[in-house]
């Protein structure tokens, strides 16, 4: 224990050497960019497969791999106990340079992906990666009477699945705790920002009407789960194509598939409606708040060691959807608030393109 | 139905009755997990994810402390069939699948040299066109290499049918629905051994014989294969790690 607490020491005494200036520049300063290297070597060592989320990580990682010595080992394991046992001191040190673990300034996002399509027997589907955090969502569209309240109007239901394959933390028979949370949350924000107008999901008035039934896995789960599930649930309607309908004799609705399209003898209803106008479409940003730090898209290891998240939903149209702010240590002045706003703004102007890029590659397939 | 078309000797999906689906597996696709595989035979696409070994959480289920005490569980996406499944886990074929799958790769897992702790493996369906258990079973297999769990032997697993007078292997969703024999065949593959053996449907005993044979070359074959991505998976590491 006394020989932990040295190497502790000694590595403190680093560090205080390289905190000299605090600079709020994106750029990774180059002095910093030498203990970031072994921080990462020390995780390739112990798992195999992280990739790297920044591109000056990935440069310098390969230059790095062979060298590392006695010395240089011995500093790292120092490395990754202090990560493990002093969480928020190891944060503070980086956070005073304006700088994280995985080498990404405070208001930089992940690289976010999003793949139209890939589950072929879903009316809708989409693939989104926010970094390491994977979600796949898939709409099914299934033919229901509307109720008589509302007897031109479908209905969409959500459903938000954290399988064990997604994260330690979860096992069969302890469901994650976040889960239904999420799910009340997309729902709530769907039906808010109006999205969807769903009286284009009606066939034919008070008899029958679509219910989209949108079910969203986590892959994988590495924080921002809220904004990966909003946004593959954005991009799942964005894909999604309605099926063709058409009515017996008897007045019951069923689909047809694209191969029967010349072959049916009944009349198709709705031959021309086969898209989903979307207005207004919703994009979330999540941050964490720590003192006067605000961290954007933070990862799973951030969102536990800073316990306060803030999640903001803004529109194509510049409305704020959702705010959502559950409690938490960090108190947010009306600065912070504001600035967040600015953060997600510039969020939603990414996403958007990233969206539209998507989008246009599919149609070209 | 026409499984078999008596011109061409094609199936419905234009394979040779000998002839499995196409293979595609990545490893290391979920980073939380200490091992995980994407699987696909098909259409049939499986994830599997393996956490341990670590703790035993349950120390009721713990038989003994002189072995690993190995779980797993299958569950269905809601989408991954063609109509919108309504109990994707718990229900009673969930159940069975997931007892399969953990049996099977018992039998290869050196559970002797990690006493006292838990191995994980959880697999999930994405898309479901037949064949999902042996699919499942691959992935499971690759997913343990990648986790670094000692192993007696890679398992693969295959499926082999007999529709129109002619065995068919690596059954798709359509021919498995047919209402024939369907014969799900699991091997260790280079001590050819088998270990999971599983047989619906009447069948005479020299036919039957002739399917598992059917099976096992398709298992053999899918070893081929699971060797050539672990391999291409371990040059990937070797370089990563600048040696």
């Amino acid at each position: 224990m006394g020989l932990l607490i040295s190497k502790l020491a000694h590595y403190n005494q680093a560090q205080k050497k390289q905190n000299k200036t605090k600079n709020g520049t994106p750029k990774v300063p180059s002095s910093q960019l030498s203990t970031l290297n072994s921080f990462s070597h020390s995780l390739l060592k112990f798992t195999a497969r992280r990739t790297p989320t920044s591109y000056q990580m990935e440069t310098t990682q390969t230059t790095e791999g062979g060298g590392g010595g006695a010395t240089g080992i011995a500093a790292q394991m120092e490395v990754e106990a202090f990560r493990r046992l002093f969480p928020l001191p190891f944060y503070k040190r980086h956070l005073l340079e304006s700088v994280r673990p995985d080498a990404r300034a405070l208001d930089y996002a992940r690289d976010t992906t999003i793949s139209l399509g890939p589950v072929a027997s879903a009316d809708g589907s989409a693939l989104v990666k926010i970094g390491e955090t994977a979600m796949l969502a898939a709409i099914k569209l299934e033919v229901m009477t509307p109720s008589k309240e509302r007897p031109d109007e479908g209905s969409i239901v959500v459903e938000f699945y954290m399988p064990p394959i997604c994260s330690p933390m979860v096992r069969p028979g302890r469901p994650a705790e976040v889960a239904p949370v999420i799910s009340k949350q997309l729902l709530d924000v769907i039906r808010s920002s109006g999205m969807v107008n769903l009286k284009e999901l009606c066939l034919i008035s008070g008899k029958a009407s679509w219910i989209a039934y949108l079910d969203i896995y986590c892959l994988n789960a590495d924080g921002s789960l809220f904004d990966a599930a909003l946004l593959s649930a954005v991009a799942a309607f964005t894909h999604l194509q309605i099926p063709l309908v058409s009515v017996t004799e008897e007045g019951r609705v069923f689909t047809v598939s694209s191969e029967q399209e010349e072959k049916t003898k009944f009349e198709l209803v709705n031959k021309e409606k086969r898209k989903l106008s979307l207005s207004s479409i919703p994009f979330p940003l999540t941050c964490v708040i720590h003192e006067d730090y605000i961290l954007v898209d933070p990862t799973a290891e951030e969102e536990t060691v800073m316990e306060t998240s803030i999640t903001l939903v803004l529109d194509t149209l510049g409305n704020l959807v959702s705010i959502y702010k559950p409690g938490g240590v960090g108190l947010a002045s009306t600065e912070i608030m504001k600035e967040c706003i600015t953060r997600t703004k510039r969020r939603m102007q990414e996403l958007k393109t990233i969206l539209e890029e998507s989008v246009s590659v599919m149609e070209v397939d | 139905m026409e499984y078999v078309n008596p011109l061409t000797g094609l199936r419905i999906d234009g394979r040779r009755p000998t002839e499995m689906r196409h293979l595609k597996a990545q490893i290391g696709v979920v980073s939380k997990a200490d091992g995980s595989a994407l699987f696909e035979m098909g259409n049939t696409r499986v994830i599997a994810a393996v956490y341990g070994p670590r703790e035993v959480q349950n120390k009721g289920q713990q038989m003994n402390n002189t072995e690993a005490l190995v779980r797993c569980e299958y569950s269905m996406a809601n989408f991954s069939t063609g109509d919108r499944a309504r109990k994707p886990k718990g229900d009673r074929r969930s159940t069975e699948i997931s007892l399969v799958i953990r049996q099977t790769m018992e039998a290869c897992i050196l559970t002797k040299l990690m006493p006292r702790s838990q191995i994980d493996i959880f697999v999930q369906v994405l898309q479901a066109d037949g064949g999902t258990r042996s699919a499942c079973i691959n992935a499971a297999t690759l997913a343990l290499a990648d986790a670094g769990i000692p192993m007696r032997d890679i398992v693969t697993s295959c499926s082999a049918g007999y529709l129109c007078t002619m065995p068919l292997l690596d059954l798709n969703y359509a021919e498995d629905s047919a209402g024939g024999p369907d014969v799900t065949v699991g091997i260790l593959a280079k001590m050819d051994k088998v270990t999971l053996l599983q047989m619906d449907a009447k069948l005479p005993l020299d036919t039957f014989e002739t399917v598992m044979q059917l099976a096992i070359e398709g298992c053999k074959a899918i070893a081929q294969y699971i060797r050539e991505i672990m391999l291409q998976n371990t040059k990937q590491l070797e370089c990563r790690r600048g040696s």
